[in-house]
């Protein structure tokens, strides 16, 4: 009985030890167990063997094999990678089952953890702005216009990004062409119509709106959009191959039938939709329909919508919500979206001008949620002393990259900045945290922001069919990556109801150390 | 090369060495004899034992000779190990440095009486 403990405690030995003397160490059990009889002695015995166990085990497995050693010299001088097998025989079939089970359940575990568990979720979509939800079009492209404040008698002038929408889109086409695209991310319509291919993705449009279904669409119609959306494809789309990939795809998929179930033209527009996405997962490119038809976009601006623009603006103090010095002479701005410089260059050049002479100044961007990027470069131009890059994710590079520094007069570029963040901080509100980041010219206190960087431009194809286009990407100079989706961390991590008196002490202890 | 493996050299092999002057023993053997030569102090269990003598093999220091059956355990054959010339060299210079030690402590009047 207590051989075949022994033996059985023999196999804890690494099985090169076994294979040399485990026999004999068995034979030496023996030996003591005959010579050594009684409770006391026995006991010893037991007690030694254990110890010894304890003691050598380790020991063995430690223990490198001289053949080992010889034949890893001469292993390294041969060329190419090459291995020890350490053990002696070939690997047993349990140990074969047992592996090829381990690997199939973790395999298993992690296909799971990535269809359910682990998705990466991009924080815009926590932080989504309402207004995008109401506006179904196109809630894959950002709003990039100042969230409607509701200031008295306001609300039907700007409190709605539809309206205002292709009011401003129509403005800039008299201005500088950048700005256009800007304004014109998402379907200048009436919020009930269009209809979010995202959301088409999910579900079935008709049974959301079983009405939808009264539209039917012939195969000349489908043609028509099939061949306007390939020529704005090829046209518009910046990945040049997956655009021709794309437009082909389209055509392709009509000429052998394949669209010829869709019962109207939502369900038309979800399947175009998703036809250019398995050629490229980009969720920025969408197809949109509307029932309502889209307006045209019209030639000029209104003059009356642009005034309405202007009286608005004027209202708020062109979203400088507060600009006042607070105590150790550090100037604060609270500037709660980046509005059109045309309109508003007169109240940011007061406004900075009445912070001219400040220690220290603090951007409040917390409520802002973006703008214009001439307006945002317009604002940093004023932290620098010489034209610096300001780099905007949505350009490529043109003069117009460069903030127009030094600003005459200013006397700020060399002053403390903090820029006041929160998780509502948006667009190019984002734009103007990333680039003083990363030319290191504030210090950013508050939460992370949003993340969103990336617009669409809008094209209509006729009055149902539309199309969202991602803009181009220009090349970020400073090889990081920008704060799409993942928004722009700050340098101090507080919550952005603590980030003005985190600022504020930031600030006053850095004065104090000059 | 790593470093040998028996410098310095562990107790238990030395013990072994010792036990293989003059005689051949098999495993055994070599245990009752460690025991004999420490007054029972040393056992060594089969695990320290034959990972010693496999160590001391490896070395060059002690060799297998043969099997044989040993009259006095039965009939069992059983392998026999004999030391060699560098074996019975290390066994000296260990007991040379192990006597310079006693020297020192000798000098430093640690030990009480004058035996060994």
């Amino acid at each position: 009985m207590s051989e075949k403990i022994y033996a059985w405690l023999l196999r804890l030995y690494p099985s090169h030890f076994r294979e040399a003397y485990g026999n004999d160490a068995l034979q030496l059990f023996r030996d003591r167990a005959r010579d050594e009889k009684g409770f006391l002695p026995r006991l010893r015995l037991w007690l030694d063997l254990l110890g010894d166990l304890a003691l050598s085990v380790p020991r063995e497995y430690l223990r490198v094999e001289p053949k080992l050693i010889s034949s890893s010299a001469r292993l390294s001088t041969k060329d190419g990678p090459c291995f020890l097998v350490l053990a002696g025989q070939p690997p047993g079939a349990t140990a074969l089952l047992t592996g090829g089970v381990l690997s199939l359940a973790a395999l298993l575990m992690f296909s799971i953890l990535l269809n359910h568990g682990v998705r990466p979720v991009p924080l815009s979509a926590l932080f989504r702005p309402t207004q995008g939800a109401t506006h179904g079009g196109s809630s894959a492209f950002k709003p990039s216009v100042p969230q409607a404040t509701t200031s008295k008698g306001q609300e039907g002038t700007i409190a709605s990004p539809s309206q205002q929408q292709p009011e401003m889109g129509a403005k800039t086409s008299a201005q500088a062409n950048t700005m256009a695209r800007e304004f014109q991310t998402k379907p200048p319509s009436s919020p009930a119509s269009a209809q979010s291919s995202q959301q088409q993705d999910g579900q079935s449009p008709g049974a959301t709106n079983p009405s939808r279904g009264e539209t039917k669409l012939d195969a000349t119609e489908r043609q028509r959009v099939v061949d306007a959306a390939a020529a704005i494809l090829k046209k518009y789309y910046i990945d040049r191959d997956n655009a021709q990939k794309m437009a082909d795809a389209l055509q392709a998929h009509e000429r052998n039938g394949d669209d010829d179930a869709v019962p109207d033209g939502a369900a038309f527009a979800a399947l175009l939709t998703k036809q250019m996405r398995a050629v490229k997962a980009d969720r920025h490119l969408t197809l949109d329909y509307s029932e309502t038809p889209f307006p045209e976009l019209p030639a000029a601006p209104p003059p009356e919508e642009l005034a309405r623009y202007r009286e608005a603006m004027k209202q708020q103090n062109c979203t400088f919500e507060r600009v006042e010095i607070l105590p150790h002479n550090m100037g604060y701005l609270k500037l709660n979206s980046f509005p059109d410089v045309s309109v508003c260059q007169a109240t940011a050049s007061a406004a900075m001008a009445s912070l001219n002479n400040v220690d220290a100044i603090i951007f409040d961007l917390r409520d802002n949620r973006g703008g214009e990027p001439a307006m945002v470069a317009f604002m940093a131009a004023y932290l620098f002393d010489h034209p610096e890059y300001w780099y905007n994710p949505r350009e490529n590079t043109t003069e117009q990259s460069w903030t127009h520094s030094p600003v005459p007069g200013n006397k700020l570029a060399d002053k403390p900045a903090y820029v006041l963040t929160s998780a509502r901080t948006f667009s190019g509100a984002e734009q103007f945290c990333y680039d003083v980041k990363v030319l290191k010219r504030a210090t950013l206190v508050g939460e992370t922001t949003g993340g969103g960087a990336h617009a669409g431009v809008w094209h209509r194809i006729d009055d149902h069919f539309g199309m969202g286009i991602p803009e181009t990407k220009a090349i970020n100079p400073f090889s990081k990556i920008d704060w799409a989706e993942i928004g722009v961390e700050p340098d101090v991590k507080v919550k952005a109801a603590d980030a003005l008196v985190t600022a504020e002490k930031l600030a006053q202890s850095k004065l104090e150390k000059k | 090369m790593p470093k040998r493996k028996l410098d310095p050299l562990p107790s238990a092999a030395f013990q072994i060495l010792l036990a293989l002057v003059g005689q051949d023993l098999h495993g055994y053997g070599i245990m009752r004899q460690v025991a004999d030569q420490t007054d029972g102090r040393m056992r060594l269990g089969p695990g320290t034992l034959y990972s010693s003598i496999q160590t001391l093999v490896e070395e060059g220091l002690i060799g297998e000779v043969d099997l044989r059956e040993d009259a006095t355990f039965g009939h069992e054959r059983r392998r026999y190990y004999r030391l060699t010339a560098a074996g019975r060299k290390l066994a000296r210079s260990e007991a040379e440095r192990l006597a310079d030690l006693l020297r020192v402590a000798r000098a430093k009047k640690i030990l009480k009486g004058q035996y060994v």
